[in-house]
């Protein structure tokens, strides 16, 4: 019963969308838009889901006083101070709330990120080898495109390099994409069917019972 | 010459290299000039056809790890639409940032404009969960999603929400985003909803996209930096305000423009990296061959 | 003048750029800041974004009339009973619920929105039209039938089968190529953006530069 009835439930309530769409019924309708409205409330309960899992684990590592427990620390405050200004502003943005978000969570994030730039130029000198002939073609396409999206690509061949980047991403590029959106949009479909129909039950977890 | 050394050097000499590239242009800007590309056209030229009437939804569906690439495109869409009299709805559908990105501009572009009330003549919706239930739920009440606005109150006295009840009264939804949402605002909205479409993404991103905007399910497309550095581009040559506001020294050390300088400079460093980096392995192969 | 959080956005940058040089206790500290600032910043968010206006408020405000919304919140509860062993299965109805949801959305987004367009799209004509658009739509064609044909694993690539997918490859080759470009371009922007703050924002109002 502990997994038949979730995935008897994971059955009706994936096939409602589906069915609802075909059949435009005023009562089918309705209950969609309810079940629309469900899940934006059902989402937000699910956006800090994963913070249990970090708050329980970084605990125990302050217990036990694990190697880096004092970062544990920094992480824990960091998320009680942030949480808490989140949820005394009530409905809006607490002043303080987007204070730390703009001078400390934007700079953080956008950092971490800009060190991805170094880590790309020195992949680009150390590992991007033409060694052969589809690694060649790669090359070309990624100087071709990548002098088009700057001005000195016009200015060396005289206007040509934009619009044969453009070319490049309308035609070759576009039509590779279009496989791979078309071969995973066909993946994904089937894998929503096999949760629907109850084949594929991994989400429901291991257990036992 | 021993190849092995050079190709082997030290990482943080690639480093060096890479942030001296990026921090000249920055303190001593070059001003390269852009070129437009038709799929940025295509917007532009959609917002030169709405008025006073129409309304937009500009969803920031991005975080601080696309601020540098997403921003100066929103800030030039929000100016446009401004200059335009176009109603704003902007929202926030990306749980990292979006809605604080939104905070951060909307207000500040909005007071470079004269007459131009909140809850008149544009509104911060703020955040929602959900993605696609939120989505699909604008098709019948954009307010009951939305029933308060970014600070808490409430939108059902706004003028504003009077002509932009859900889809039907939006003339395009444009999503400047990060990830996957873009691709849900066309593969659900303009799908299903059949709503116009249009996308500011990160680079990252732009590849992929150009199969969606071929297909028609965006209208308009605008790839990272270069992007907004176009629409930029097209702003300043069509309206005397923008040529001056992006002539003044806050507004032009932000600009996508200015950014392209350095997206130059550190293109070409990058191009010189493969090259000698590929020439010294094949010299590298040639030394060991010989030894 | 400088501001206290311009100083603070200029220290934590600092922080984590030093991890270029090497691993150390200030970027160890700035990584776990921004670890438990994220989490916190999510369940503020949910909070403050659509659980006050879309559920407390409703609740509170109206309750005979909004008494439905405790199916959602009870739902949302229950996600956070995997967490307490003795009643971790309950939290299967509600994710259930919550991947059902999705996946039947997915499906019509990826069928209707993605293949049914994408493939129409694809009919493309080969009469008609001027001479060089002929040879880019047979170059498209070309293109997205032999990626697909790459794609398919469930017959051996060998004869015309193999020689199509070396085309499918040649074509992927060109998509990973540009791709490459575009994220070169992508996290350029991004380290344009942080020098851009430590020189405009930071260093020139701090020694009096404009």
């Amino acid at each position: 019963m502990r997994r038949t009835i979730p995935l008897a439930l994971t059955f009706i309530i994936g096939l409602y969308p589906i069915f609802a769409f075909f059949v435009p019924h005023a009562r089918i309708t309705y209950a969609n838009d309810w079940l629309d409205e469900a899940l934006v409330i059902v989402a937000a309960f699910a956006l800090p889901l994963g913070t249990v899992n970090v708050i329980m684990t970084n605990t125990s590592k302050l217990k036990k006083k694990a190697k880096g427990w004092p970062y544990s620390i920094v992480l824990l405050c960091g998320l009680a101070i942030m949480a808490f200004y989140g949820l005394i502003g009530g409905t809006g943005v607490h002043p303080s709330f987007q204070w730390m978000f703009v001078n400390m969570v934007s700079p953080l994030q956008a950092t971490m990120f800009a060190l991805l730039s170094f880590y790309v130029a020195s992949a680009a000198y150390r590992a991007f080898r033409a060694r052969n002939i589809e690694a060649t073609i790669l090359l070309i396409a990624a100087i071709i495109v990548m002098l088009g999206r700057i001005p000195f690509g016009d200015m060396v061949t005289g206007g040509r390099m934009t619009p044969l980047s453009e070319w490049i991403m309308s035609i070759p590029n576009a039509a590779a994409q279009r496989g791979i959106i078309i071969g995973a949009a066909l993946g994904a479909a089937s894998m929503s069917i096999r949760i629907i129909l109850g084949i594929e039950r991994t989400y429901l977890g291991t257990g036992k019972d | 010459m021993d190849a092995k050394k050079l190709l082997y050097v030290d990482r943080r000499v690639i480093y060096l290299l890479v942030a001296i590239g990026a921090l000249i242009p920055i303190i001593r800007p070059i001003g390269l000039p852009t070129v437009p590309t038709e799929p940025v056209w295509n917007l532009f030229n959609r917002i030169e056809e709405l008025g006073p009437d129409d309304a937009v939804i500009i969803s920031f569906d991005y975080g601080p790890s696309s601020e540098p690439e997403l921003n100066p495109m929103a800030q030039a869409i929000l100016r446009h639409c401004f200059q335009r009299r176009v109603k704003v709805l902007v929202m926030a559908l990306f749980p990292l940032g979006g809605v604080n990105m939104a905070i951060g501009q909307l207000d500040r572009i909005a007071s470079e404009f004269d007459g131009l009330e909140y809850g008149v003549d544009y509104v911060n919706l703020g955040y929602k969960d959900g993605a696609q239930a939120a989505m699909k739920r604008m098709d019948i009440s954009i307010e009951a999603l939305f029933p308060s606005d970014v600070n808490g109150d409430p939108v059902a006295d706004m003028p504003v929400m009077a002509g932009a009840r859900n889809y039907d009264d939006v003339s395009i939804v444009i999503s400047l985003a990060t990830g996957i949402i873009g691709e849900y605002w066309v593969n659900l909205v303009n799908a299903q909803f059949g709503v116009p479409v249009a996308v500011g993404c990160t680079a990252v991103s732009a590849p992929k996209y150009y199969a969606y905007l071929r297909a028609g399910q965006m209208m308009s497309l605008l790839g990272g930096l270069k992007g907004g550095s176009e629409y930029e581009k097209l702003l300043v040559d069509k309206y005397d305000f923008a040529r001056e506001l992006y002539e003044t020294p806050e507004v032009k050390v932000s600009s996508a423009m200015a950014g392209m300088d350095v997206q130059s400079i550190v293109h070409l460093i990058i191009i010189v990296f493969i090259i000698f980096g590929n020439a010294m392995y094949f010299l590298m192969k040639k030394q060991e061959k010989e030894g | 003048m400088v501001s206290i959080g311009v100083w603070l956005n200029a220290f934590l940058t600092l922080c984590i750029l030093s991890f270029l040089y090497k691993d150390n206790p200030f970027f160890r500290f700035a990584e776990s800041l921004f670890a438990g600032m994220s989490l916190g910043y999510y369940i503020g968010l949910a909070n403050q974004q659509t659980l006050m206006p879309n559920l407390f408020g409703p609740l509170f405000g109206d309750f005979s009339g909004n008494f439905v919304l405790l199916i959602p919140m009870a739902l949302g509860i229950l996600l956070y009973f995997r967490y307490i062993p003795k009643v971790a299965w309950m939290a299967r109805l509600a994710l259930a619920v919550y991947i059902g949801y999705y996946v039947g959305v997915m499906f019509l987004q990826k069928l209707h929105g993605e293949v049914l367009p994408q493939s129409s799209d694809t009919i493309l004509r080969l009469r008609g039209i001027g001479g060089l658009d002929i040879l880019w739509n047979v170059i498209f064609i070309v293109g997205v039938i032999s990626v697909l044909l790459y794609f398919y694993f469930s017959a051996e690539h060998k004869g015309a089968l193999g020689r199509i997918s070396r085309v499918g490859i040649w074509f992927l080759m060109i998509s990973f190529g540009a791709s490459f470009g575009y994220t070169i371009m992508a996290r350029i922007s991004l380290l344009m953006g942080r020098f851009s703050f430590l020189v405009n924002d930071w260093i020139r109002p701090l020694v009096g530069a404009s």
